[in-house]
């Protein structure tokens, strides 16, 4: 890999020191608790402890001076009892009923810390209670009559490719398999949180967030203001995965809602134990597909049958399920395919996005299911899979032609010189103690379809300072991933300066244009070209002198087609690709598995800074391994049962060794230099390699995430 | 409002503790997290405190004559670098969470949690452990199987303190120590195995057999220990399933956050045969 | 009990108040020093890390009343020293930087293991942050950069 221009040690690839890195490690970066307000209030949510009932009443007794209590009824004339996400009907506090525990009723606000637990202890809610539905087959069955609509479905959607129906009639042989992946927590370092305020006139919040403009968008929905009205300034944000994409509006609604009514600053941060119990999962998902086969062997269709678990309100549910589908056959060219994709509601903390936004619910499923083909037919998994590579200009799910250039077979062959998959893919065959599994997986760059056209709309402005240096204007946030790092380099390239030239401050809703959402491998693809562009026109009028401000907004490259109705034509502008080869090592006694090597490749257009890139790669495997094999997350009665850092396990140094990981570069015409998006890809490869892996180890077929010691002795005991 | 006492020396901090019903903190690590409180409230204890670690009378590390005695007040980072420290004891207290909590977490704290799943206690009751508890009316020592009388419940009186850990100094050429844990690092145990024992000139002199995190209390058998004492290590291995199924019938798990009862009951007893047939490969090697 | 001294990176500093309320809480609240995170409270993450007479402790697991007369570092002192610019240099040039939030008590973290072993071994430093959970860079970069401040600081070690 550098051999190449752009990776060298000159060209944009090339690493630079993050320009967070200094104050960050020197402990001077503020995050939200670290801000000092003058006269800052105390605040805790009041929430349901039952999964599904009817509120009967709730006693408030007297609040001493100084202190409040905040629910529906102080929402302003005009305003919504609704957060605004992609539908309004999670409510922002409980209605009549409550659908999971958790569910915001109220919050107490005060001075002292104490007197707020006490009041909040003294709190009497009655119930009526309801039968719950919490798991994929209850909400299915309706347990308990149906939480939304007459089918407890929040959609339902179908892709169809070619004639599946005639290939199972003609099939010689049908493969079924179901494939189950569980609930996994964000746990983003830092907790969720946030500060209201009333400053200049308006509701000022400051949060730890991934989206200023969709809390701006909540915020003024749910007081009935003009969006305007509300202020909404990005703070350091110790990590978020998705965990504070959409979530934070269930924070800012009922906090906007407080200041209105108290016009003082209140901090409401969420404790560990309270975030890991009442914030948002990865949607666990039931995935069923049939293959069928014929004589020879050869796959002639395909039926999928994907459901996940959207919990008590809808949020981005519907979105996530889009994107599970359009990730349901992978990598492949698959002739014959018909997938239903449904989002069903139960009564549990409503699920939301979690870095792939369902592609690696989707992609666990294909990818571990071609395994077991694999398996059955007699082959490797890699060597089989390599035989369907879908390539440039097959047809893809969504009946198109696929327009990537496509590196598949290149970055086997790179993923296989760094591991030796195919020499101990047959080796471990008779080996009782190890197993090598290899998982493949695309990444849809940006929102799905034309959102980013019809949807979002990006816009970003730079302007040339008096100081000689130039400032960038955008609502992309740093959450860790490198953004103010990448976006500043991109500009910094095209003006020919260094990166400490280019202002970007953490993006306030008042002083930047929405460039969108932080979300969907978007950032670098899209907000990364506008500041490209932005950037050449800026160095070209340069000599317009101090003051001299451009602006670009997003354009959909040509020649793509969408129909959101119909989800049909070109369902991403381009993909990210990737390999992941992991080899495990057994503990026959414990039923243990060690993890002794991940190497990863990947295809992400052209890599901004190798090292930001190397290092989302290796924090995403291991997150990815954590899902595979550790994060427990049950639900008893409605409750996580693993909700504390000691039982909630993630994985600590010791627990996985280092990630290898290379790049094939692979310029894509509509991003800056040449990138594609890179930190959801890196998440989808690892877990479905790593199940493949134990599947080879113990000789048997793995069909659930989390793998535990306790699920593998179970396997190998169900004989 | 609590209190929080700091005494000058061992002789007030017994004082304190019988005339008020304080709780002894040591290391803190367990209590801190037992009575936590919203970010910024000091941790909701139930009575006074009592602070210990600072005490010179609980921070020893010594041999006295054949008993290793660990004070009270030493954290495990201490005892872990001992180098009079058993093997098995050693390698249980390096399991312990990570190194910040071993810097201040104490023995005799792990001991009074009185978890089943405590790892330190594990060893403990394999090495035959006893606890020397102290009131302003003198000191009595208690077997650590009598200390403990289930979970978070054990013997010592609202006036005594622990102020030391006794280990027994013998001969154990067998020593085992094995945590299944939640994860590899900074983990609960699942449960936990340790052995301890002598063997001299192919028999089995003596042999001590704990079990962590499988029932209420660790699990120990005097009796099935004494099944093999004077054995050789073929009779021993040919007596392995007989073994394995007398503690079959004493181990008796719970299903909860962290584990399954068929997980640990299983595995507890892979552990134990596995250590049963591998004794003879142990022995050679010393 | 309610008014003692103790040392706070270096200096001589009185507190006032509660001598139970977390060390943390104390850092954070009395102190201003808001280096040390709070990211579990319940000493599993290591993002509180400071060193306690110079052995590295979870703040939010120190009632304060135990640090009377003893010595805390936190990133904030560490930060001026010698050894601390050799680790934040080193941790700056591998990348071991993400979201940020694990950050001071992984430099926390590296500074205790350097202290006692100048030249540890991969093994050595991961078992050395076991106790501070990060999930942004799945260590990698954390480790080499332990192991390049090793390396740089060979002298002050």
């Amino acid at each position: 890999m550098n051999k190449s221009d752009t990776l060298n040690e000159t060209g944009i690839s090339a690493p630079v020191r993050r320009v967070d890195a200094m104050e960050k490690l020197t402990g001077k970066a503020r995050y939200i608790s670290d801000y000092p307000f003058e006269g800052l209030l105390h605040a805790r949510l009041l929430r349901s402890d039952r999964p599904r009932a009817k509120i009967l009443g709730i006693e408030v007794p007297d609040l001493p001076a100084g202190y409040s209590y905040v629910d529906a009824r102080d929402i302003p004339a005009g305003g919504r009892n609704g957060i605004r996400m992609i539908t309004d009907d999670w409510p922002v506090f409980a209605r009549d009923e409550v659908r999971f525990v958790g569910e915001t009723l109220g919050l107490v606000v005060g001075p002292d810390r104490e007197k707020v637990l006490e009041i909040l202890s003294g709190i009497r809610v009655t119930y009526e209670e309801l039968e719950p539905a919490f798991t994929i087959e209850e909400g299915l069955a309706c347990k308990g009559g149906p939480i939304v609509g007459d089918d407890n479905l929040y959609g339902t959607y179908h892709l169809t490719k070619g004639d599946p129906e005639a290939a199972f009639r003609r099939a010689a042989r049908v493969v079924e398999g179901t494939y189950r992946t569980g609930f996994q927590e964000h746990l983003y370092l830092e907790p969720q949180g946030m500060v209201g305020t009333w400053e200049d006139g308006k509701i000022t919040l400051y949060a730890s967030a991934q989206c200023p403009f969709y809390i701006r968008k909540s915020v003024a929905h749910t007081l009935g203001i003009p969006e305007p009205a509300v202020r909404v300034r990005q703070v350091t944000t110790g990590g978020a995965f998705g965990g504070k994409e959409h979530f934070p509006d269930v924070i800012a609604t009922v906090l906007s809602v407080a200041v209105n009514k108290i016009r003082r600053p209140i901090r409401l941060v969420f404790e560990r134990a309270e975030d890991i119990r009442f914030t948002c999962k990865r949607h666990p998902s039931r995935v069923t597909i049939r293959t069928a086969l014929d004589e020879a062997g050869a796959i002639i269709g395909m039926d999928i049958d994907t459901v996940i678990n959207a919990g008590g309100y809808t949020s981005s549910s519907l979105i996530v399920l889009q994107r599970a589908i359009l990730h349901g056959i992978g990598v492949y060219n698959i002739p014959n395919v018909h997938i239903r994709g449904r989002a069903v509601a139960t009564n549990t903390f409503p699920s939301d996005a979690f870095r792939g936004f369902g592609a690696p619910q989707g992609l666990f499923a294909i990818e571990l299911h071609m395994s077991h083909l694999a398996r059955e037919l007699g082959m490797d998994p890699g060597s089989f899979k390599q035989k369907y590579f879908i390539k440039t200009g097959d047809t893809t799910i969504t009946n198109t032609a696929m327009k990537d250039e496509i590196r598949l077979n290149e970055m086997f062959r790179k993923v296989d010189a760094m591991s030796g998959y195919r020499r101990k893919v047959k080796a471990y065959d008779d080996d009782p103690l190890k197993g090598i599994g290899i998982a493949f997986v695309n990444h849809g760059c940006g929102f799905t379809g034309n959102g980013e056209q019809e949807i979002i709309k990006a816009v970003a402005e730079m302007e040339r300072l008096s100081d000689g240096r130039a400032a960038l204007y955008v609502s992309t946030v740093e959450m860790g991933q490198g953004l103010q790092t990448v976006l500043r380099k991109i500009a910094a390239r095209e003006l020919d300066c260094g990166v400490d030239n280019i202002v970007y401050d953490n993006p306030d809703t008042d002083r930047v244009p929405d460039s969108g959402p932080t979300v969907a491998s978007r950032s670098t693809m899209v907000v990364g070209y506008l500041v490209q562009q932005c950037a050449r026109e800026l160095k070209r009028r340069w000599g317009e002198g101090p003051g001299t401000r451009v602006r670009k907004q997003y354009r959909h490259p040509e020649g793509l087609t969408w129909d959101q109705d119909t989800l049909q034509g070109d369902a991403y502008p381009s993909y990210g690709w990737g390999v992941n080869v992991v080899e495990v090592a057994f503990d026959p006694v414990t039923y243990e598995v060690k993890t002794t090597g991940i190497w990863t490749v990947y295809d992400v257009g052209v890599p901004m800074d190798t090292r930001i890139v190397t290092g989302q790669a290796a924090g995403g495997g291991i997150q990815a391994l954590g899902y595979a094999a550790m994060e427990v997350c049950e639900v008893v009665d409605g409750r996580f049962r693993q909700h504390t850092l000691t039982d909630y396990t993630i994985p600590t140094a010791m627990d996985f060794p280092s990630v290898a990981c290379e790049f094939v570069e692979n310029p894509y015409a509509y991003g800056p230099f040449g990138a594609k998006g890179a930190g959801e890809l890196v998440f989808d490869a690892a877990a479905p390699a790593y199940a493949d892996a134990v599947g080879h180890l113990i000789g048997r077929k793995i069909h659930e995430i989390p793998v535990t010691p306790e699920k593998i002795m179970e396997v190998l005991q169900d004989e | 409002m609590v209190r929080a006492f700091k005494p000058a020396d061992l002789t007030e901090a017994l004082r304190l503790r019988k005339e008020t019903a304080c709780v002894p903190l040591a290391g803190g690590t367990d209590l801190m997290v037992k009575y936590r409180n919203w970010t910024g409230l000091p941790p909701a204890f139930p009575g006074d405190v009592l602070f210990l670690s600072h005490l010179k009378e609980l921070q020893t590390l010594e041999r006295r004559g054949e008993t290793l005695r660990i004070g009270a007040g030493v954290p495990l980072a201490d005892i872990a670098a001992w180098p009079e420290t058993p093997a098995v004891l050693r390698e249980a207290v390096r399991g312990i969470a990570a190194p910040a909590i071993r810097n201040v977490a104490t023995l005799a704290g792990n001991v009074c949690n009185a978890s089943p799943a405590g790892d330190g206690i594990c060893a403990l009751y394999a090495l035959d452990a006893r606890l020397e508890l102290t009131s302003v009316d003198g000191t009595r020592e208690v077997s650590i199987l009598a200390f403990i009388t289930g979970p978070g419940r054990t013997v010592l009186r609202r006036d005594e303190l622990v102020t030391a850990v006794l280990v027994p100094r013998r001969a154990a050429n067998i020593q085992v120590f094995r945590k299944v844990g939640t994860r590899k690092a900074n983990a609960l145990a699942k449960l936990s195995f340790a052995a301890v024992g002598e063997v001299k000139e192919g028999i089995v002199d003596a042999m001590a057999l704990s079990f962590g995190a499988v029932g209420p209390t660790v699990v120990r058998s005097t009796e099935t220990e004494k099944r093999m004492a004077g054995k050789t290590l073929a009779e021993v291995t040919a007596l392995a399933p007989s073994i394995v199924e007398d503690y079959a019938a004493l181990i008796v798990p719970i299903d909860d956050q962290r584990s399954t009862a068929a997980y640990r009951k299983t595995v507890a007893l892979n552990l134990l045969k596995s250590f049963l047939e591998g004794l003879k490969e142990k022995v050679k090697g010393i | 009990m309610n008014e003692f001294n103790f040392t706070l990176n270096g200096k001589a500093v009185t507190y006032r108040g509660d001598p139970l309320k977390r060390l943390l809480d104390v850092l954070r609240e009395d102190f201003g020093l808001t280096g040390a995170k709070e990211g579990c409270g319940e000493g599993e993450c290591g993002a509180c890390a400071a060193l306690l007479d110079g052995a590295m402790v979870n703040t939010c697991l120190v009632p304060v009343g135990v640090v009377a007369g003893r010595e805390v570092t936190t990133i904030e002192g560490i930060a001026g020293t010698k050894e601390g610019q050799d680790i934040i240099e080193a941790l700056a040039d591998a990348g071991a930087v993400q979201c940020g939030f694990c950050t001071p008590g992984m430099v926390v973290a590296a500074a205790s293991l350097l202290r006692g072993n100048p030249r540890p071994t991969e093994t050595e430093i991961r078992e050395a942050i076991s106790g501070n959970l990060c999930r942004c860079t799945g260590y990698d970069m954390i480790v080499s950069g332990i192991r390049a401040a090793a390396k740089r600081g060979r002298r002050s070690w």
